[in-house]
């Protein structure tokens, strides 16, 4: 018997369920993306899209991933109050960047680039995104938490994660939990 | 007068190009808190920079917030107030087009010969059928439309050469030591400048391309540095990150 094309197919096979997470995870992002443009044609300003699209989001990003990471080595030191107090803060503070750049009536047109799967559990889905006539580079880091959410943000090369983990790992070591949570406070409080 | 505006505005212009880029930063002592320490991050999220002038950095810094927000942000607003959003469009295909010179030298400096015969490509078709490149005609052809721009800061990156210490020069803005190498050719190379590389600045005519560059990418430049501090906690940090950030990006390309 000729083992040769078993022997293939054996060692195919995490290509296959890479690729197959890959597809899934894009169709995810395919999806998400649909339904945010959809509720932003519904609103007709920065600060209805705000409210509106952040239980849309919190079904499709994954806000305590991002603010663990972004607040680095310090989180495991936050109570669970603080933790979630400050994945509320970093929620708004989130949102409220992606939705300043909204204007309403203006349509993104959305091109999506081929998945990657750098682990097991996590795609990133590169597109290009031209809005009011500028293009952009977006790749967005996907990973299965209760099926796949996004986790991160890219956009010109820059990693939303990592610019405020920049930021919050020096708050961090100043003041601790506190001075995050004060920090995040701060910068909501503050008009956009 | 008039001679510090002709000296101000290809220099202005120059940084200005240079900081409306997006790019990115991070400090020492945050990235190597960051980076590979991190048990809950295996994403390599945390970009290094030295800053070891920080003070100083941060005082610029301020400054040009200043300058920015009260001097640029005027010019830019009258900018577009006084040219419709096509006419700007094309002004900006324009002035892209002529930095051909850049972009091919740094694609062939690189070895990345290919992507230096797709720039003359698009140098060819935007300029003849774009009508001297008011029109980027290249975006509608599928091969050409998502060339990689390279400046000689990447090439730098690409020889080897690391960012050395973060600066926020004054009016130009975030900035590194290898960057500042990269920018001194990246002026040489755009030939928007030749008339002051080969005259200096006793022509009259030598001073109008690089001002009308400075006004002309100022909108897109400072809605970028705004971008990278609006919902910052601290701007500093959030502006130095974008900047290392997005260089190391595109030099990664």
């Amino acid at each position: 018997m000729n083992r040769r094309p078993f022997v293939a197919l054996l060692f195919s096979l995490p290509l296959i369920t890479k690729g197959a997470a890959a597809d899934e995870a894009q169709a995810r992002l395919r999806g998400a993306i649909d339904e945010v443009l959809a509720v932003s044609d519904r609103v007709s300003s920065r600060s209805a899209l705000a409210t509106t699209v952040r239980p849309v989001l919190q079904r499709h990003i994954s806000f305590e991933t991002m603010t663990r990471r972004a607040v680095g080595l310090g989180w495991k030191q936050f109570n669970a109050a603080q933790q979630k107090k400050a994945t509320d803060l970093f929620t708004t503070l989130v949102i409220r960047t992606y939705s300043s750049k909204f204007t309403p009536g203006e349509r993104p047109v959305i091109t999506y680039k081929t998945a990657t799967a750098p682990a097991a559990g996590r795609v990133d889905v590169p597109t290009t995104l031209v809005y009011k006539g500028s293009h952009y580079a977006v790749t967005y880091r996907m990973e299965q938490i209760s099926g796949w959410r996004i986790a991160d943000v890219v956009i010109e090369g820059v990693s939303l994660i990592a610019n405020y983990r920049s930021q919050l790992d020096s708050t961090f070591k100043q003041g601790g939990a506190e001075a995050v949570i004060r920090s995040l406070e701060q910068s909501v409080s503050r008009p956009s | 007068m008039k001679i510090i505006l002709r000296l101000l505005l290809p220099v202005a212009a120059l940084a200005l190009v240079s900081c409306a880029t997006p790019k990115k930063e991070v400090s020492t002592a945050t990235a190597k808190a960051a980076v590979g320490t991190d048990a809950l991050d295996d994403y390599e999220t945390a970009i290094e920079v030295s800053d070891p002038i920080e003070p100083l950095n941060r005082a610029t810094f301020a400054l040009n917030d200043g300058l920015y927000k009260w001097v640029f942000t005027p010019i830019a607003k009258t900018y577009t107030t006084i040219f419709p959003k096509p006419v700007r469009k094309s002004i900006d295909n324009a002035y892209e087009n002529v930095k051909f010179p850049v972009r091919f030298v740094n694609s062939g400096l690189q070895g990345k010969f290919d992507r230096a015969g797709k720039e003359a490509q698009k140098f060819g078709v935007n300029t003849v059928a774009g009508v001297a490149g008011l029109f980027k005609v290249s975006d509608k052809i599928e091969s050409l439309k998502d060339v990689p721009a390279e400046d000689s800061g990447q090439t730098l990156a690409k020889w080897g050469m690391g960012h050395g210490p973060y600066i926020v020069i004054p009016v130009l803005g975030p900035s590194t030591g290898r960057e500042v190498i990269g920018l001194a050719g990246d002026y040489a190379l755009n030939p928007i400048n030749w008339g002051f590389v080969f005259t200096g600045d006793a022509d009259d005519w030598a001073w109008i391309p690089p001002t009308g560059n400075t006004i002309r990418s100022m909108p897109d430049q400072l809605d970028n540095y705004n971008e990278s501090k609006a919902n910052a906690i601290d701007p500093y940090t959030a502006v130095r990150s974008t900047y290392i950030q997005n260089r190391n990006s595109a030099a990664s390309e």
